[in-house]
């Protein structure tokens, strides 16, 4: 009852107006502007640096975020890549006619259950795929480069492999299949560190953040001391008097939290380019874009910033409620 | 309503300040708090208001133990106080209106159900032109007005005044004795602390009289 009691209380018409800075709000529509002045100052609760440094642990907290969802979303499509394919091998030594035996594991490969689409790669694709870590070079086709064939398999109906790769193993030499579970457990893996990776910075931008909110509030408390004695007078409960604090540092995380989010937005928006222009070689291109994808952050990603301001903002509103309420009972 | 036993308080480990006060002020009364300068008055009042914490004894507000009341139970009974200190107290961010309706405010009433009763109390005492200024620019007489205004615009069961009329002139002093005595005659239970005697004799009311930290009360 009382969250509810609370929730209908809530002065949300003056929510705008201590969010937008002073010389704004006056600029609003009288419903939206707060009756009477602030009782607290909001000159008094904190300057320009205070909104700067949530700006930017919100920007951090957002490049985490964004980065970590951009991680998992290419791994994911990856895995979802991976997982819809075999591949043979076919180890070109000891071959008389590679040519012969491609065609001959094609066909066997196409009357297997489950298998929709068999594609044979052919000796320029193989050296193609070589390309980015041995370079252009046309002793490349002289080497006994394996040959290789690309199965597609149903998904909604899987081929026994297991079955597959014993038939290969005994009808032809030299011929082993991948069905990528070494790869996709490995990925799993890696996008689990950087799920990790990226909490734990979440979590130190989240516990920054409150020691800031904390010693702001301390040091807001202290410099209008005399007030909260008078509303003490005029009979103020802590409710009331934390109330009065938590406004300004709600509206203060608001507007910081969607500055260090728009920068955000604006970097994932810019990263595309960047990777293109800092890219290095194609190796390193090649090689960040397997791990972020384009680069470009998806509604979702941007979904999850504008959750992150939320969440800023509301540690900025219960850290300041929280310090008040705790330094009002030490003067009791 | 307010009942001291045998009260007594000391700063720190320093000198008692008061010694076994004990008095009660009944419902409806009106008495003056005087006695010569440092004699405790204002520590006194501080008491009544639950801003200090007595060292032993007992008080009683509103019947209830002010030693057993959580922070939320002080706030409760505050806001059936109404105090004027003798420095005013007043937030110089704040209009002389937003000053006096800060009580109110405090209380989650509506702009509209009060600003009229603001605006009148302001006007009776003195201020009506004085509405939109800010403390800073108020005479001390002035501040002391709407200190009081405040204190009294909440219709408190109890107004406490630390020298009210220590910074106006007699006239201004004598309407606002006839102001504390109308709110007295509506039922709020008043005590002055002055050490105004012409003041005093404008009215018979018992006396609480403070003298090295021990009370007399007379007649």
């Amino acid at each position: 009852m009382t969250l509810i009691t609370d929730i209908r209380d809530y002065p949300w018409s003056s929510l705008l107006a201590g969010i937008l800075p002073a010389r704004l709000t006056a600029l609003l529509p009288r419903r939206f502007q707060t009756a009477g002045s602030q009782i607290v100052p909001p000159g008094s609760i904190a300057g320009h640096a205070l909104t700067v440094v949530i700006a930017i642990m919100t920007f951090l907290a957002c490049l985490t975020a964004g980065g970590v969802y951009m991680v998992n979303q290419s791994a994911q499509a990856w895995v979802d890549d991976i997982a819809s394919e075999i591949t043979i091998e076919l180890d070109p030594l000891n071959t008389a006619d590679i040519e012969k035996k491609m065609t001959l594991v094609s066909l066997f490969l196409a009357k297997q259950k489950g298998i929709t689409k068999v594609r044979p790669l052919t000796a320029e694709d193989s050296v193609k795929l070589l390309e980015p870590w041995l370079g252009q070079n046309a002793s490349l086709s002289a080497l006994p480069i394996p040959r290789l064939i690309a199965v597609e398999i149903d998904r909604s109906n899987p081929p026994d492999i297991d079955l597959i790769k014993r038939s290969l193993t005994e009808n032809f030499e030299g011929v082993t299949l991948d069905d990528h579970r070494r790869w996709q457990a490995e990925i799993r893996t890696i996008t689990r560190s950087t799920a990790l990776g990226g909490i734990t910075v979440l979590g130190l931008v989240a516990a920054a953040t409150i020691a800031v909110i904390i010693s702001a509030t301390r040091s807001a408390m202290a410099s209008n001391r005399e007030i909260i004695e008078v509303l003490h007078f005029v009979g103020a409960n802590e409710r009331f008097i934390g109330g009065e604090f938590e406004r300004h540092f709600l509206g203060l995380g608001v507007r910081a939290g969607l500055m260090g989010a728009f920068a955000a937005a604006l970097a994932f928006l810019l990263l595309p380019l960047a990777m293109h222009l800092l890219g290095g070689g194609a190796v390193t291109e090649a090689e960040t874009r397997r791990l972020l994808g384009s680069g470009e952050l998806d509604i979702g990603g941007y979904l999850l910033c504008v959750l992150v301001v939320v969440v800023v903002a509301g540690l900025c509103m219960i850290t300041s409620r929280l310090c008040v309420i705790r330094v009002l009972r030490s003067y009791a | 309503m307010i009942r001291f036993d045998n009260v007594g308080l000391r700063y720190g480990s320093g000198p008692e300040i008061l010694r076994d006060v004990t008095f009660h002020v009944h419902p409806g009364s009106f008495h003056f708090l005087t006695g010569p300068s440092g004699a405790g008055k204002t520590s006194l009042l501080r008491l009544l208001f639950m801003s200090l914490k007595a060292t032993r004894g007992l008080i009683f507000v509103f019947g209830e133990n002010i030693a057993d009341l959580p922070a939320s139970g002080r706030a409760a009974l505050r806001r059936r106080i109404g105090i004027v200190f003798q420095d005013f107290r007043l937030l110089d961010h704040l209009t002389t209106w937003e000053n006096v309706a800060l009580p109110l405010r405090v209380m989650g009433k509506r702009e509209s159900d009060y600003a009229d009763d603001v605006t009148d109390l302001l006007n009776w005492v003195g201020l009506g032109d004085r509405i939109h200024a800010y403390p800073e620019i108020l005479s001390g007489g002035e501040k002391q007005r709407a200190a009081i205004a405040r204190a009294v615009i909440a219709r408190p069961e109890l107004l406490l005044a630390d020298e009210p009329t220590g910074n106006v002139d007699p006239a201004i002093g004598n309407r606002l004795l006839r102001l504390f005595v109308e709110l007295n005659r509506l039922g709020t239970s008043v005590i002055i602390a002055t050490h105004d005697y012409a003041l005093m004799d404008q009215l018979d009311a018992p006396r609480l009289m403070l003298y090295e930290g021990q009370l007399k009360v007379t007649p």
